[in-house]
């Protein structure tokens, strides 16, 4: 299957143009908004964020009637340990971002959009700024584009390093200038987002897929994965395996299908003990039961865990789990912004019961009290970081238990990783 | 108008009402820290989660709308397993330092605590986060930021009653901890008001602290005397001493009560409070201060002058128009205060700094006399030889009275109220001590209550009145404060 949105020699306007780009704004820009957002729905697109929620659907939210400006956002804060996509997807294919924003743009009616980029990203912000110029200087972006009448301004503002501000209302507070932090919802960003007016939010890897689903239209694109989750996805491999990286596939691909044929299976020695599929706050797999498992929304839902970001972290046989449940605490206790109780309290004693266990000063309490501080900030806070630290604790305290055990009774469940320690 | 069922008990409200108004309407009491009636809604302490049908998570009260047909269960399992986890999460990091906490005994986390939890900690205690103790903030406050619970109560106070928004929480997680924003002091004139927000010790009164274990204190409601607004207020006080003036939220005048109403309790037990009378400086016993007063007055009976004042009740200027009527059968008084009033900050604090102009106003619709300008007038000429008034009226007159060289008598219920060249000064019960009338500036007519007792010897200020007048040979028949209102109020 040809790749949609990671291609080569597309990097400058000149590849981009060359290979058709921006025939699809063209396009777009003769059709009426409301008939690019069916366009849209009809793809079966769904945000590639995490939460995967329809895109057509979430710009239908914004209101009809709504006078005054109105706001599109690209998250392109991409901070889940483990996912590395957005940033591909940048440095390789920029325009098909830019282009997807100026349709996006042209279908909410919006005036101006914002790229809202991790902070570490500095190249990549530069690079968005340089083709966003050159963008302009053909007419695609700005004013009157491509004499259309449709009017939209692109900017790049660059995160300050919080993780938090990935959630999108925490980035609609930063880049407002606030301290980043979630709003309470309702109102959702549709209603009142970006400076109080309508605002859709995507991800990057959402909107560069637009151009293509305009091109070749939505049941192309649906025809594509899934039923339910429709056309592909960037899947970010980390971990022993012999080509970790950035890889576009169908959604519904087997996990074994990626590992095996796509990243040349495991380094030689290694054996797989366990997989997170979608990013760190995911839900872990037992090595047989990611073995089983096909990457898309539903069927992951199904295994137990979550698509989320589409970041694979593949964990050998050898690397202690307890230890490993410590960095992601020791993570997640750092970037909760500390508004919600549970989270603000509920991190940081997690982290310290896992210092416990790691340190060998951890009872068999111990292992009690961390499932049920990660249970008691479970679906009970503003925003989903409590739950992104919770999910990991409980699905590594039930499948793995025996390693918080033998923690607890003062041994390493890992003895031969200890010197990886 | 949404009409909603709340444990089993169904209610018609006004459409954008909350599922925490709503329960409270039906007298259900969710739990809550960082609500607050009079302040935006932040939705962060989670402990007022309750369960909506057809909702698959817990939803916060305070920030979800009632909406037609929706059904809410506040005690449930899950909703009580919910606070239990939330009240375990705050307390994992507070220092438990109740014993020397002013806030103990009216403190949201002891009893929310009793209330729903009663569980035992599992924190170890070397593992809690430490945070700044003591912390002066203003000339009024100290920050605790250990038992702080970061509802961001006093932040948004700042930002939206004050709108001097010093506060903010600094860094995150369970780093976060409130301080002043850069350069920003806490002096806003309101500041007090953040220690009643608190829900916890975190904020707690200077004034107040370590003064009194808030379980023995007596509540009085009363009002508050500082300008003309006239704010309720309740009076904390135990065995004879105040300890605090708190606001008494009511919908006509105030939520909130200024940093300065505040503190006026603090004139009832100053050190110069005065129990005795004075003459030309020196302290003299109140009978002979009273005699000497009614002759000094006698002998000028034919140029004999009476001011009331903004300063006392209507009671006490009516005890001060029939001095001047029927003792000394003089027209030359006046009750004719006019000061400018109205809110001047927006908030509380009035333009007018006297609590009774309109009720001194009353007290010239039924008694008549001269208007303010025509007795400074005959004050200043030397027509009037002696003006009887109390001491912070007396000062309206300063420059008159230099002029004319009257002898000057007022009431005072401290020394350091007597005008200079007083000659003769009489103390008198205030209004944390005696009952009065006050009319506030939008003419809401409000009694205070005493809370405490006067000083030894020393009565009100219409009694004194009535002693007055017997020691000049006439009686006025004063016997009750409600005897001096008769046909004023």
């Amino acid at each position: 299957m040809e790749n949609i949105l990671l291609k080569d020699k597309v990097e400058s306007l000149e590849g981009y143009f060359a290979a058709g780009g921006y025939r699809p704004l063209k396009k777009a820009l003769a059709m009426k908004p409301a008939e690019i957002t069916e366009e849209v729905k009809r793809s079966g697109l769904r945000g590639r964020g995490g939460a995967g929620f329809p895109t057509g659907l979430k710009w239908s939210f914004i209101p009809k009637d709504a006078q005054g400006p109105r706001y599109l956002v690209c998250n392109a804060d991409e901070g889940e340990p483990g996912t590395f996509k957005d940033r591909e997807l940048m440095l390789k294919n920029p325009h098909a971002l830019i282009e997807g924003m100026a349709i996006a743009g042209y279908a909410i009616g919006a005036g101006a959009g914002y790229i809202y980029i991790r902070g570490e990203f500095a190249a990549e912000a530069d690079l968005l700024e340089r083709e966003i110029f050159a963008a302009r200087g053909k007419g695609f972006i700005g004013s009157n584009i491509l004499g259309s009448g449709f009017s939209f301004e692109l900017y790049v503002h660059r995160g300050a390093g919080a993780y938090i501000c990935g959630e999108e209302t925490a980035l609609l507070e930063s880049l407002e200038g606030f301290k980043g932090q979630p709003r309470l919802k309702p109102p959702f960003p549709a209603v009142k987002g970006l400076f109080g007016a309508p605002t859709v939010i995507n991800n990057v890897e959402t909107l560069a897929a637009v151009p293509a689903i305009i091109e070749k239209g939505g049941a192309w694109y649906a025809s594509i994965g899934t039923p339910k989750s429709a056309g592909t996805k960037l899947f970010c491999v980390s971990g022993p395996v012999n080509k970790p990286g950035v890889y576009e596939l169908p959604l519904g691909v087997s996990f074994k299908e990626l590992l095996e044929k796509h990243c040349g299976g495991l380094k030689a020695g290694v054996r797989l003990k366990a997989v997170i599929p979608g990013g760190s706050s995911t839900p872990v797999l037992t090595a047989a039961e990611a073995m089983a498992a096909a990457l898309d929304y539903e069927s992951l839902a199904a295994a137990g865990s979550m698509l989320g970001s589409g970041a694979v972290i593949v964990i050998p046989e050898g690397q202690c789990m307890v230890k490993l449940l410590q960095v992601l605490a020791r993570f997640y206790h750092h970037e909760s912004c500390g508004q919600c109780t549970p989270c603000r309290e509920g991190c940081g004693w997690i982290e310290k019961i896992l210092n416990r266990l790691e340190e060998g000063r951890g009872t068999a309490r111990d292992i009690e009290t961390l499932y049920s501080a990660a249970d008691g900030m479970l679906g009970r806070t503003i925003c989903p970081l409590a739950d992104a630290m919770a999910m990991p604790v409980m699905s590594f305290v039930k499948k793995f238990r025996e390693e918080f055990e033998a923690h607890a009774a003062g041994r390493c469940c890992a003895p031969e990783a200890a010197g990886k320690h | 108008m949404p009409k909603l069922t709340i444990d089993g008990k169904t209610l018609e409200v006004a459409k954008g009402t909350t599922v925490l108004e709503a329960a409270q309407q039906l007298g259900v009491h969710v739990p809550r820290y960082c609500y607050h009636p009079k302040l935006s809604v932040s939705g962060n302490c989670r402990m007022c989660l309750v369960e909506v049908e057809k909702s698959p998570k817990l939803l916060t009260a305070c920030s979800t709308e009632a909406a037609e047909g929706m059904v809410v269960h506040t005690a449930t399992e899950k909703v009580k397993a919910a606070r239990r986890d939330v009240l375990e999460y705050l307390l994992l990091n507070h220092p438990l330092d109740c014993p020397v906490c002013d806030q103990a005994g009216e403190c949201g986390l002891q009893d929310y605590y009793m209330e729903h939890s009663r569980a035992k900690s599992r924190f170890p205690a070397e593992d809690k986060v430490r945070r700044q103790k003591r912390r002066p903030l203003g000339p009024h406050l100290v920050l605790d930021n250990e038992r702080c619970i970061l509802c961001t109560r006093c932040v948004r106070f700042c930002a939206e009653v004050t709108k001097t928004a010093e506060l903010e929480v600094m860094e995150r997680g369970d780093r976060s901890f409130i301080d002043l924003k850069e350069g920003r002091a806490l002096d806003n004139g309101y500041s007090l008001n953040i220690a009643d927000v608190c829900p916890v010790g975190a904020w707690t009164s200077r004034d107040f602290r370590f003064k009194q274990r808030v379980w023995f204190l007596k509540k009085t409601p009363t009002v508050c005397l500082g300008c003309a607004t006239g704010c309720l207020t309740e009076v904390h006080h135990n065995e004879g001493a105040i300890y605090r003036v708190m606001p008494r939220p009511n919908a006509e005048t105030n939520t909130w009560l200024c940093d300065a109403g505040r503190m006026v309790y603090k004139a009832v037990q100053a050190g110069d409070r005065l129990a005795k009378g004075v003459i030309k400086n020196g302290l003299i016993e109140l009978e002979p201060a009273l005699r000497e007063t009614a002759s000094r007055i006698d002998e000028n009976h034919a140029a004999a002058a009476v001011l009331g004042s903004p300063w006392l009740s209507v009671e006490d200027n009516a005890a001060l128009a029939r001095l001047a009527k029927d003792a000394l059968k003089t027209e030359n008084f006046s009750f004719d205060f006019n000061a400018e009033q109205g809110i001047k900050d927006g908030i509380l604090i009035n333009k007018d700094p006297a609590p009774n102009a309109a009720g001194a106003r009353r007290v010239k619709a039924a008694c008549g006399g001269l208007s303010f300008g025509e007795l400074a007038a005959k004050v200043a000429s030397g027509a009037v030889k002696v003006l009887v008034t109390e001491a912070r009226a007396a000062a309206l007159l300063k420059n008159e009275l230099k002029a004319g060289g009257a002898r000057l008598i007022v009431f005072a219920a401290n020394r350091s109220e007597i005008p200079q060249g007083a000659y003769a000064t009489l103390p008198y019960a205030n209004y944390f001590e005696t009952p009065g009338t006050f009319v506030n500036f939008q003419g809401l007519e409000r009694r205070t209550v005493p809370a405490v007792a006067a000083p030894e010897g020393v009565r009100p200020l219409w009694a004194m009145v009535n002693r007055l007048a017997v020691y000049s040979g006439t009686s006025l028949h004063l016997d009750s404060a409600e005897a001096a209102l008769k046909g004023i109020l």
